[in-house]
């Protein structure tokens, strides 16, 4: 398993320098919105991308997590939404503690459903995941009657969205936490060196006597876990839980991935990716909002970085 | 892999193998629901439902001949619901453009609209189809981002408001126009599957299609051309979702940008109950449209019975797993 690592790690001059070119592009991005919009560089806006970007950075972990697998969650979105309105439902009734198992529990729920479906059925990831997210949906409409959950109690805000240690806000700490979990956990344990393995080679996988369904369940389980975990925190900043939270964030989390270099053909991406694709997503749709390109046309952009970024990262040898 | 343990497949599996791929399942689900909808609410056979049935089978069978398309040659097409909704909004602006609420516009702004939407799903199409054939990327990504980007272009020129000032010919003709009780798009509908039908049985480009999607290098090595064949069959997927957004703008009385939001997966749906297989090579059209025909009675028999909506997605995404795990079950003997 280790040989995979050390492959990857000794690649060509062109990859060599790759590493350098997402961070160079995030810049010039910011420069260039700069010029047209001055407000875009001045520090309440850099601490604004730096919160909008923790929040993006667990999805766009959740779904590399799953990416190395050579999976993919498109329930991503509405599993936040329901996540926000159970949560929501649970805090109102039982307190802030029983609203966060709450919402990690359902979390974990629809991770693990991905999980079965894809691991011990063995559907198709895509089609699982999408089917997964009209129940999701569904379930978080029809739980919420459509309307917000609101009040929730203030303490849950007043810790999670307005609360910072050292002058660091709470998201942003909790984002480097489960992105350095996250890290350690694909580096150095045993079910991270078996995601990269399964991701690149199922049979390879099953030849060393692991089983892919069993990692491919742990792999949508996390990946549900950290969805669930960016929806208590999107959940405190609102203050409400929304049935609509989820919106564009299955988009935007693929998007940050792919950005970010995870590839779709598996085994490949890391928790890097996830951070930077995430900031590159963050500072473009924070500069078109201040250059107020319609939000319309965003998702035009958005749709073209995706495709972009797919041909600039794909992987010839694979259809 | 445990739960192979507790699936039907070891009892029979060459028949009921061959009962499934034969598309028993489908007529049985099919008979089910009619006759479970029959008996417990009597307006199902009325004459009125029945049409509007055949109506809403029409814009679900169409552009899931499309996905079929796709799926034979292996891919995914997550946009054809963006393309549905931009065929409506540019017939109706087409139509609009021209006139065609004048008395005196004549035919003219319909056949023009009619070749503007089948331009665009062509053009978009084409552009899907050339991505994935030209960068190898998976269809999937490319068609959700694509997707993405029209609906907002979409969204941005209508701002979600339909559009008017389409041909009162139009709406008489094709929106409401039937021979006997059979609409009209019903009619085209069923005409398009026949079509299908012959072009997956005795056309080169039908077995060109399968040839891409059962085995992609042994299609190259046989001289099937992969690029050119994928790129048509996402044109022809593209034009098929336009011609089904043309329609609907003739049933509306409007072009609106947010029709279809669900369609794509009802389309993915209707192909996988339909047999077809997601690894590609494997479709038949009639199936399609029986699975077609499946979920728009299901449809219609839920709103009879004032079944929430949201719960009629509940159960839309349900059949859609159930198809999937069933196929992976029961099939797995064959595939693995």
């Amino acid at each position: 398993m280790t040989d995979v690592m050390t492959r990857r790690s000794a690649p060509a001059l062109a990859d060599r320098l790759k590493p350098f070119s997402l961070p160079l592009g995030i810049v010039a991005l910011l420069l260039v919105f700069a010029l047209i919009e001055p407000r875009v560089i001045s520090g309440a806006n850099l601490r604004n991308i730096a919160l909008q970007t923790s929040f993006l950075a667990i999805f766009a972990a959740a779904q590399c997590v799953v990416l190395l697998t050579r999976g993919f969650d498109l329930s991503l979105g509405v599993t936040v939404s329901l996540v926000s309105v159970g949560a929501g439902m649970a805090m109102t009734s039982a307190g802030v503690a029983a609203g966060l198992a709450a919402g990690c529990g359902i979390a974990l729920a629809v991770g693990l459903f991905n999980g079965l479906l894809i691991g011990a059925i063995g559907i198709n990831a895509f089609v699982a995941t999408l089917g997964t997210s009209y129940v999701v949906m569904a379930l978080a409409s029809t739980l919420s009657g459509g309307f917000p959950v609101a009040p929730l109690p203030p303490a849950f805000n007043a810790i999670f969205a307005q609360g910072s240690l050292f002058g660091i806000r709470a998201a942003i700490w909790v984002a480097l936490i489960v992105l350095l979990a996250i890290g350690l956990m694909l580096r150095f344990t045993t079910l991270g060196r078996r995601l990269y393995l399964v991701g690149a080679s199922a049979r390879a996988a099953t030849a060393a006597g692991i089983r892919p369904a069993a990692v491919l369940i742990a792999a949508y389980a996390i990946c549900g876990l950290l969805a669930g975990i960016g929806a208590l925190l999107l959940t405190a900043r609102t203050g409400s839980g929304e049935p609509n939270l989820g919106g564009n964030l299955t988009l935007e989390s693929i998007a940050a991935a792919v950005v970010g270099g995870a590839k779709l053909t598996g085994g490949e991406g890391g928790i890097s990716s996830a951070l930077l694709g995430a900031l590159f997503i963050t500072v473009l749709s924070n500069g078109m909002n201040l250059v107020q390109v319609d939000g319309y046309i965003q998702q035009v952009f958005l749709g073209a970085i995706i495709v972009l970024s797919l041909i600039l990262g794909r992987d010839g040898a694979r259809r | 892999m445990s739960v192979t343990t507790d699936n039907p497949a070891p009892a029979g599996p060459s028949r009921l193998e061959g009962f499934l791929v034969n598309g028993g399942v489908v007529l049985v689900l099919l008979v089910l629901v009619v006759a479970v909808s029959a008996a417990v609410e009597p307006r199902f056979l009325n004459k009125l439902n029945l049409m509007n049935m055949g109506r809403n089978f029409a814009f679900l069978a169409i552009p899931a001949l499309a996905q079929m398309l796709v799926m034979t040659t292996g891919g995914f097409d997550l946009s054809l619901g963006a393309v549905v909704a931009s065929g409506s909004v540019v017939s109706a602006l087409v139509m609009r453009s021209m006139g065609a609420d004048l008395p005196e516009a004549g035919v003219a702004p319909v056949l023009a609209a009619l070749a503007a939407a089948l331009a665009l799903g062509l053009a978009i199409g084409a552009f899907n189809g050339w991505l994935v054939a030209r960068f190898n990327i998976s269809a999937f990504m490319v068609t959700l981002a694509t997707a993405s980007a029209i609906v907002g272009v979409v969204l941005f020129q209508t701002q979600g408001i339909p559009i008017y000032g389409v041909s009162e010919g139009f709406i008489d003709l094709i929106g409401r126009g039937r021979i006997g009780p059979v609409p009209y798009v019903a009619l085209i509908a069923l005409a398009l599957v026949a079509l299908g039908i012959v072009m997956q049985r005795g056309t080169r480009f039908g077995r060109h299609i399968y040839a891409v999607g059962s085995d992609a290098r042994a299609a190259l090595l046989s001289g099937v051309p992969r690029a050119k064949v994928l790129i048509a069959t996402y044109a022809l997927a593209g034009a098929l979702a336009g011609v089904t957004g043309f329609l609907m703008t003739a049933r509306l009385g409007s072009g609106q940008g947010t029709i279809a939001e669900t369609l794509a997966m009802q389309t993915i749906a209707a192909a996988v109950i339909g047999g077809v297989s997601l690894r590609g090579g494997v479709a038949r059209a009639e199936l399609v449209a029986l699975a077609a025909l499946f979920l728009t009675v299901m449809a219609n028999a839920m709103n009879l019975m004032r079944i929430d909506s949201k719960f009629q997605t509940l159960v839309l995404g349900l059949v859609l797993l159930g198809a999937l795990a069933l196929e992976r079950l029961v099939l797995r003997e064959k595939t693995e």
